[in-house]
């Protein structure tokens, strides 16, 4: 027993898989960065900092110790920084590998300038060099840091003759902003090397944009008021679109625009195709529509945003022809109406935009059934006044529209509360609910179906709104009777077991007149 | 001639009864009927009819629970969808859920009054110890009636209300999770909490109550109702129990049940309270976030708004650990009334423990009135209520009944000794007028009641607790 105890004992201590105990040691050159004191006389470098070391792989920890070594990694403050970031190990094995992002992240030895900082506005550096937004960029997350935009070698210990020397010089490129899109479409429009870093991202952003608005100012007019990559994208701290911090999020994009398009100042100058002055009130608008608030206020984030209608690389101002199109991919079944609609003829002729016309475009308000009228606050009246005021038909027509859409929606809000009341009495109305929802979705098959412009179109969704309503009713009636029933069995109840209840109380009291006389009666002998 | 000198030829009544009393001695039963009296005090005899209530109650939870069971069907798919089934579905099912709701309410209701009335009456004192003790067992089963019937329509408040009740336990010392878990059958409520919650509903308890309710009929039977007390007026001979007493008893039913059908008509889901409405809802999920502003049922909100007064630990004790050794106490005082009333045992006024019934309603009432919310200004949980509106109007509303009573005590009964009644609405007043913390705010009032009656006694040298006679 003992001898295979020992054994025991004697495979468990040679066994050479098992890891030599790692308690999170550091290099000797890192530890010595504890001892170094600030101004204040205190260490630079505390216990969370040290916990935090102590978690990282050997091999990160090394690699720290090596950039100590090397100088890189200037000394406690440098190192402090870097660790305020609370990168994950992954993410600070690149960084304490890079020497682009050691050296530049040194306060002691950049200037302000060029430094990167964790906190700028703290350290008064630039606020485009945030530490903490570029360990977040898109580009740094998928392994491309500072030499794929700016050239050199992270490598390497000093500065070499090839970095920037792909950009204009620096005075040169802060005026003229037309190498950006060219520059980023090095990689962005190579669909090879885009293929290696995210095969699902388009590489036609370039093509567009030189056929967008914005392009043809920038890179035709050398306008560099004009926006570019970096005016949406940002630099230095790129995120996806589905990032709620990027400045490409749906709900951030009016914002993002209107950066420029909401500046009257900015946008001084420029001018519609027709001449007049470019407004700068959209954004303002886009926030009241119907389109804003759900986006923005309800956080739908199907709703569109400006790029939905204008385009995003390719951003344009859609042509008259081309809005009901834009709409359309949304609103698919009202643009199917519309073209069979006698409508239809009528705008082309006229060339009218088909939705913008009675919808209007940035401050399109939810739809009513009062825009259906032909009084002049109504949106037929003014046209109708002008186009075909002889047209007794189209005025029966709006007519008809709105009051058989009165009728449901009058029906409706009878129907509703008497269903709820009926069943706060504990009666079943679940199929009342049910014919009550058949009837909501007829009214917004009805309502869709007014861009039919016609009364047989029309009454398709009328006429199952009619059903809806007659079924409601009807099952209205049914639970009515059961209620009555139930009251007239309470009744009737209540007035037998009452009728019992005042037999037994004469009773009781013949008894307690009897009890009294008996007992007077012993009294008195 | 001779037709008149015979005897009436015997109805069929008759003829039965002696049938039976040949064969079951049935003469005794009817002598012992014909002799039972029942005292009549100088207070009113409305309080005698509630237990007989209470009874009546319990015999519609039996028999709408009966029906129910024909139709409930318990189980994780079954038992929302059959409840839903009989309140929507089965002819009158909706009539027997809110009668069996409605019932078990007012069960409690007069349940509680007659222990009250009980307890003011002195009824509780020598010989009668034990009816007292079997009435305070029916109240405890009365309210495990009610725990485990929440669940059992599996729907989202019940869901919640029994996981938040259930955890309490926890906080039993030693046992706390062992006992948790033999209540949930698991560590959480699921399924299986439901399976035993259904078996203790429908046999357990049900079989207990029956067992209890006998012995303390028993006792009444055998002791007789208590007589009024040697200082209280004895102007009136006693009532005939048959048929005077017992014709009394079933029109108050009578009128119970009329009262019962009026509301399940009026109200089928209930009056609305939180902790008194029973409308069925969404499933139960458990995934689903907590149901919000989730209370337990109305006769348990005492003790849940204790609970929220407790810090998370006081003297080395879990709050909740502490806050239910607090209950635990005062239940065991309640249970030991008497043997602790010493004075009513020997047949003599004891106001001190009039006192402590109206001390222990003023207590009950300003925390149930908390754990409402009310004054707190959410009714629709849209935001959370502000805990110091709420102390200020309950505080207000509690001063308003304790103040009245007191009044009602001092004018109609010439009663004096108020030091308990007194203590609980200082303890209201520095809590909800002055801001106090709830805990400090009782402690105070312990102090000064202990320094009242230190006073009292060194201004009478010789003097006992209580009042003179």
């Amino acid at each position: 027993m003992s001898a295979l105890l020992a054994l025991v004992l004697l495979l468990a201590a040679a066994d050479p898989a098992a890891p030599a105990p790692d308690e999170g040691k550091l290099p000797a050159s890192v530890e010595k960065l504890f001892e170094e004191k600030g101004k204040d006389g205190k260490p630079i470098l505390g216990d969370t900092e040290r916990a935090y070391l102590k978690k990282l792989p050997l091999h990160t920890r090394e690699l720290i110790g090596k950039d100590v070594d090397a100088v890189t990694l200037g000394g406690a403050a440098h190192l402090k920084v870097l660790l305020s970031l609370e990168l994950s190990s992954q993410a600070a094995a690149i960084v304490f590998s890079d020497n682009c992002i050691l050296c530049h992240a040194d306060p002691e030895s950049q200037k302000k300038i060029h430094l990167f900082s964790a906190d700028p506005k703290a350290t008064g550096s630039n606020e485009l060099l945030n530490l903490k937004n570029f360990v977040s960029d898109v580009h740094f997350r998928r392994g491309l840091s500072c030499a794929g935009c700016h050239g050199g070698s992270p490598d390497k210990d000093v500065m070499t003759p090839d970095i920037a020397a792909r950009w204009p010089k620096a005075d040169v490129r802060h005026q003229d902003r037309t190498w950006i899109p060219e520059f980023c479409a090095r990689c962005h429009a190579d669909p090879n090397f885009m293929r290696g870093y995210n095969p699902s991202l388009p590489t036609d952003q370039l093509a567009k944009y030189k056929d967008s608005q914005h392009g043809i100012l920038l890179l035709e007019k050398k306008d560099s008021k004009a926006a570019q990559c970096v005016s949406c994208h940002g630099v230095h701290g790129i995120r996806g679109p589905k990032s709620r911090l990027s400045k490409v999020h749906p709900q951030a994009i009016p914002d993002t625009c209107g950066h420029c398009h909401a500046d009257p100042k900015y946008m001084a100058g420029y001018q519609k195709a027709d001449g007049t002055p470019l407004p700068t009130n959209q954004v303002e608008q886009f926030k009241k529509s119907v389109h804003g608030k759900a986006l923005l206020e309800k956080g739908d984030l199907g709703a569109p945003a400006c790029n939905s209608c204008h385009g995003n690389h390719a951003a344009m101002p859609p042509a008259v022809a081309s809005v009901s199109q834009v709409c359309r991919t949304c609103h698919a079944q009202n643009a199917t109406f519309f073209d069979g609609s006698k409508h239809k003829q009528a705008f082309e002729k006229h060339h009218w935009p088909e939705c913008e016309k009675c919808h209007g475009k940035h401050d399109i308000a939810k739809a009513t059934d009062a825009m259906i009228s032909a009084a002049p606050d109504g949106l037929c009246g003014a046209c109708h006044a002008e186009n075909a005021k002889d047209n007794k038909e189209c005025n029966e027509t709006a007519l008809y529209f709105r009051s058989s859409l009165t009728d449901l929606v009058t029906k409706q809000q009878e129907l509703r509360p008497e269903a709820e009341e009926l069943a706060t009495r504990g009666l079943d109305t679940e199929p009342i609910q049910a014919s009550l929802e058949e009837l909501k979705e007829a009214l917004v098959q009805t309502r869709t179906r007014v861009h039919t412009f016609d009364r047989g179109g029309f009454d398709q969704g009328a006429k199952a709104g009619r059903e809806a309503i007659a079924k409601s009713e009807s099952l209205l009636q049914a639970t009515r009777s059961e209620q009555r029933y139930r009251r007239n069995g309470l009744l009737v109840s209540i007035g037998l077991m009452s009728f019992l209840a005042v037999a037994m109380a004469f009773k009781i009291r013949e008894l307690s007149r009897r009890r009294a006389k008996d007992n007077e009666g012993r009294r008195t002998p | 001639m001779e037709a008149q000198g015979q005897a009436a030829p015997a109805s069929t009544g008759e003829r039965l009864y002696r049938w039976l009393d040949a064969r079951f001695g049935l003469g005794k039963l009817v002598g012992w009927a014909r002799h039972k009296e029942v005292p009549v005090g100088g207070h009113s005899m409305v309080w005698y009819y509630l237990g007989g209530a209470t009874l009546f109650f319990f015999t519609v939870q039996l028999a709408s629970g009966v029906l129910l069971l024909m139709y409930y069907q318990a189980g994780e798919q079954t038992s929302y969808e059959s409840i839903r089934y009989i309140t929507t579905k089965v002819p009158f099912g909706w009539l027997i859920r809110s009668i069996h709701c409605w019932s078990a309410h007012l069960m409690i209701v007069s349940l509680v009054v007659h222990m009250f009335s009980t307890l003011m009456l002195k009824a509780y004192r020598r010989p009668r110890e034990l009816t007292w003790l079997s009435g305070f067992v029916l109240f405890a089963i009365a309210l495990g009636f009610g725990f485990s019937g929440y669940l059992l329509p599996w729907n989202e408040l019940a869901f919640f209300a029994t996981a938040v009740g259930t955890d309490s336990v926890k906080s039993v010392p030693v046992i706390g999770q062992w006992l948790l878990e033999v209540m949930r059958g698991g560590p959480d409520v699921t399924i299986n909490t439901l399976y035993r919650f259904f078996a203790l509903h429908v046999v357990i308890l049900p079989l207990v109550m029956v067992g209890v309710v006998s012995t303390h009929l028993l006792f009444i039977q055998v002791q007789g109702m208590a007589p009024a007390m040697a200082h209280q007026p004895k102007a009136r001979p006693g009532l005939k129990f048959f048929p005077d007493f017992i014709l009394r008893d079933l029109l108050l039913w009578l009128v119970c049940l009329i009262a019962l059908s009026v509301l399940v008509y009026l109200l089928p889901y209930g009056p609305g309270i939180p902790g008194m409405e029973w409308e069925l809802g969404k499933k139960a999920n458990p995934l689903a976030p907590a149901y919000p502003g989730i209370k337990p049922e109305w006769y348990f909100l005492w003790v849940y708004q204790l609970l929220k007064e407790f810090p998370a630990h006081l003297f080395g004790m879990e709050g909740p650990q502490a806050a239910l050794l607090v209950v635990t106490v005062l239940m065991g005082i309640w249970a030991l009334v008497p043997w602790l009333d010493r004075r009513a045992g020997k047949n003599q006024p004891s106001p001190m423990f009039t006192d402590l019934g109206i001390a222990a309603i003023v207590f009950m009432a300003y925390l149930m009135l908390k754990a409402w919310d009310i004054g707190g200004g959410s009714a629709d949980h849209s935001k959370l209520p502000d805990p110091r509106s709420t102390a200020w109007t309950c505080s207000l509303i509690t001063l308003g009944i304790g103040s009245a009573i007191a009044l009602l005590r001092i004018l109609a009964y010439k009663q004096r000794w108020m030091f308990f009644s007194g203590a609980a609405l200082l303890q209201v007043v520095l809590n909800g007028v002055f801001g106090v913390d709830y805990l400090v705010a009782g402690a105070i009032a312990v102090l000064v009641v202990i320094a009242g009656l230190v006073l009292t006694l060194r201004k009478q040298p010789g003097a006992t607790l209580e009042a003179p006679r």
